[in-house]
């Protein structure tokens, strides 16, 4: 096991040079200027090719790229060409709120979507599972945006109970601190609930027609410990995969939920880096959500033994 | 008090905390919040003509002059100047008791090394080092500025308040290289930067600063009293106007800088908002050629599309149908400059597409591609965008309409290629009123080839009568150039000019103190509780 972890880690460093690579290349390759951007829109083209080249922004595409790798390799994500602090304090300041809404949104998703998709299995054909599908389709069909605009309209500004923007830090008290991310969480976590109910319902009506749950039902089992002792527990591998892979759903969701509650996180961020091609900081966030990726994914791995202890690694 | 301030009271109150929730509303009065028209990612005033970072400029450092409403320069930092020598000699004097945030005193070497730096980058500012002979500090209170001849802009530059005013900072600061951007936000203006609570992107906060010593006479634009009203102010970075909107209608800000048109009808219902023209002169719209690339290379085709040309459409596409927010302007120089004038404008009331694209014809257009770049992500500037497409289309023109967002266009703008080596024909873009002004401001009007700003226009006369316009010794001459550049301007097209339009600020009704100037200037302003 600790083989495999270890094994598991050292996979990530080729993976994450490749994606140095890919992300690298991309912006060299995209259109875009972070000289004419930082000029200003009064500025001559001669002051602009000097800031081009105050900045190095001249040099061949390779001796960037090893300059980059080079300053990588001494986990130095560099310095942010428009405000020059460094890569790390600006994501530090950034990554608060960003791991705040994430990870409300996937308790909220979690502790919304699995029951209500293990109770739509139970209830299948019934109101209850037709309802449960209904709200599915609504959530992956509406637009984290339009979710987000709606709340913020009913609940901040028609009935006047919520915050419509901002974030309070967790050190300043819990109940502003959710009074800020509670909207943002729900409008991010819509279509995770979906995705996940729709997994839980689909993994737990093919659980709740084995043999072993007949058996259990004969035996005079209750339903709650049938449920979720003997049916969530085998239905949990793809239900975790899910809640897993939904982790990149929540990293593209949480881009535009910033930006619609106006919470300064990772997200809001990375948009204002890549419409300035703020170079070092795109680079810099995208090879933290890639690694913050490739470490659920393992950990997702790790939590299967709990749930199947045939799994072994 | 608003349904969910009384819900938090009660929850309070319940708790026993209510005592802190009303100091809390007291001392948040105290706090201003501001919706600031984009992000501040730039601290240096002088290495960026962006405007945001002007307004950050004007609340941290001071200048020795300012500029009032009437277009006139005024001792700001200066007590008083004196001019010698048939205006070859110029002392100025500091006023006592200047301070930087960081406690040290002001002293004419912090200015001489000020106005270096500035005059190194600011198109105004080198008219005056060209001509000078020396700026040195004759004490810690006095500098002496002497020119080879008399120029009698002096004041005006120094005291401009469009992009890039000459900024008063630190000698050891002010001695950067001016093409290396400084970290430093050290002033002597009314606010302090508040370096540790920035968060670009999110939040800059300023705090007010105690040591500052404000002019006695009104405030007035740039000049008069600078008052920090506000014990502090925090900036409040939120990009989705529909946010903005819905943060300034619950009180979570107080002052919001550029409302979307659209918006402007909510906020006025709203009883709590109010919203004002802040800005008197406004933004003026531009439909900028590339002079080197064919097509538009032809100066009878830019003539020709000009006949097409209706300014209502544009300014009607980019705010709405309220005409008290618009006025057409068929002048190379902003509504309100007292170089304004009307004259040779005719070709641009003709408001025909027959006769445009006969003219077109007539050039020889015979369906080139022309590359229109259009900034997705600016909805002024994709307004404006559309309506010029749709124009070309209904004159046949063969469009290739290129959505971008601002990032790429100002890369893709610096290209002299031909357009199928990523060269483009036609762009959009907006000023404020100030930057149209005159010979000195008006970058776009500069017609020195590849030296001049983006299109690379080429006129030698019209650059004769900029350097004539510079040595006029009066503001009648200066009017009679200004009208030759513009006859010349409408000979040779530039760009056509798409009117002015008015961008409201909208505020809560308990924000007080707003100056209205086309500078935005966010000192003054009050909150009460």
């Amino acid at each position: 096991m600790l083989a495999y972890v270890v094994r598991r880690i050292l996979a990530t460093i080729p993976v994450m040079l490749v994606v140095a690579l890919v992300v690298f290349s991309m912006l060299m390759l995209a259109p875009g200027d972070p000289a004419a951007v930082i000029a200003g829109d009064q500025a001559t083209p001669q002051d602009v090719e000097r800031i081009r080249q105050a900045l190095g922004l001249d040099r061949p595409f390779f001796v960037q790229f090893a300059d980059f790798l080079w300053r990588l390799l001494h986990l130095d994500l560099g310095t942010s060409i428009f405000t020059n602090l460094p890569v790390t304090h600006m994501i530090a300041q950034r990554i608060e709120p960003t791991l705040a809404l994430m990870v409300l949104t996937i308790v909220l998703a979690v502790s919304v979507a699995v029951p209500l998709g293990v109770v739509a299995a139970w209830k299948a054909g019934s109101w209850i599972d037709r309802g449960v599908m209904l709200f599915a389709v609504f959530g992956f069909s509406v637009p984290v945006f339009v979710v987000g605009y709606l709340l913020a309209y009913f609940f901040a500004l028609e009935w006047e109970l919520l915050p419509v923007q901002g974030y309070t830090p967790l050190g300043e008290g819990f109940l502003p601190f959710l009074e800020n991310l509670i909207l943002p969480a729900i409008a991010l976590g819509t279509v995770y609930i979906a995705l996940i109910a729709r997994i839980t319902r689909a993994t737990m009506l093919e659980v709740l027609a084995q043999d072993y749950i007949r058996t259990a039902k004969a035996k005079g089992l209750g339903t709650r410990p049938i449920l979720f002792l003997h049916g969530l527990k085998n239905a949990a591998v793809p239900i975790s995969t899910v809640v897993g892979i939904g982790i990149a759903l929540l990293i593209g969701g949480a881009v535009v939920t910033e930006s619609v509650f106006a919470i300064p996180g990772l997200g809001r961020l990375t948009v204002d880096a890549i419409l300035r091609r703020d170079y070092p900081v795109i680079q810099g966030v995208v090879l933290l959500f890639s690694f913050v990726y490739v470490l659920i994914n393992l950990l997702i791995d790790l939590l299967y033994t709990l749930f199947d202890p045939r799994i072994r690694y | 008090m608003r349904r969910r301030d009384l819900l938090s009271a009660a929850i309070a109150g319940a708790a026993g905390l209510a005592a802190p929730a009303v100091l809390g509303q007291a001392s948040a009065a105290r706090v201003l919040r501001i919706v600031p028209q984009a992000n501040l990612t730039s601290l240096d005033p002088i290495w960026t003509t962006a405007t945001i970072t002007r307004t950050h400029a004007y609340l941290v450092y001071d200048t020795l002059a300012g500029m009032d409403s009437s277009f006139q320069p005024r001792p700001q930092m200066a007590q008083g100047w004196t001019i010698e020598e048939d205006g070859r000699v110029y002392t100025f004097t500091l006023r006592d008791g200047l301070r930087f945030h960081n406690g040290e005193k002001v002293t004419a070497r912090d200015v001489v090394a000020s106005i270096k730096r500035w005059w190194a980058r600011d198109g105004f500012g080198q008219e005056i080092a060209k001509r000078h002979a020396a700026l040195v500090a004759l004490d810690d209170r006095r500098l002496r500025l002497t020119l080879q001849k008399p120029f009698v802009l002096t004041l005006k530059a120094l005291g401009k308040a469009n992009a890039s005013p000459c900024f008063v900072m630190p000698e050891r600061v002010a001695n950067t290289d001016p093409h290396t951007q400084i970290t430093s936000a050290i002033g002597s203006g009314p606010y302090r930067f508040v370096r540790e609570e920035w968060n670009p992107g999110s939040r800059v906060v300023y705090a007010r600063f105690d040591g500052y010593v404000p002019r006695q006479e009104p405030t007035d634009w740039t000049a008069g009293a600078k008052l920090g009203n506000a014990e502090r102010m925090e900036w409040h970075i939120i990009p989705d106007p529909a946010t903005a909107g819905a943060a300034l209608q619950s009180g979570k800000v107080d002052f919001w800088e550029i409302p979307l048109h659209d918006l402007l009808p909510v906020l006025r219902r709203n009883r709590n908002i109010e919203v004002v023209v802040r800005d008197p002169i406004g933004s003026v719209g531009m439909l900028r050629f590339n002079h080197l690339v064919a097509p538009f290379d032809n100066p009878a085709l830019r003539r020709a599309l000009r006949l097409a040309v209706d300014q209502e459409n544009y300014l009607r596409a980019v705010v709405g149908d309220d005409p008290g927010m618009y006025a057409t302007s068929h002048s190379f120089w902003s509504r309100g400059s007292p170089m304004h004038t009307e004259e040779g404008s005719e070709p641009l009331r003709v408001k025909s597409l027959d006769r445009a694209r006969a003219a077109l014809r007539g050039a020889g257009y015979a369906e080139q591609r022309v590359v229109q770049l259009h900034a997705s992500d600016f909805p002024t500037l994709a307004a404006l965008s559309q309506v010029t497409a749709d124009l070309l289309r209904r004159l046949d023109v063969n469009l290739e309409f290129v959505a971008i967002d601002w990032g790429t266009v100002v890369q893709r703008r610096a290209s002299r290629e031909p357009i199928d080596r990523g060269g483009w024909n036609i762009f959009h873009t907006t000023w404020s009123g100030p930057d149209w002004f005159d010979s000195a401001s008006t970058l776009a009007m500069r017609a020195n080839g590849t030296e001049a700003w983006f299109g690379w226009p080429t006129s030698k006369r019209m650059e004769a009568l900029r350097e004539q316009w510079f040595e006029a010794p009066n503001e009648p001459e200066q009017k009679r150039i200004a009208t030759e550049i513009q006859r010349e301007a409408f000979r040779i097209v530039p760009h056509i000019p798409l009117g002015h339009f008015l961008s409201p600020s909208a505020h809560r009704r308990n924000v007080t103190g707003v100056i209205k100037s086309p500078i935005v200037l966010f000192y003054n302003m009050s909150k009460s509780a």
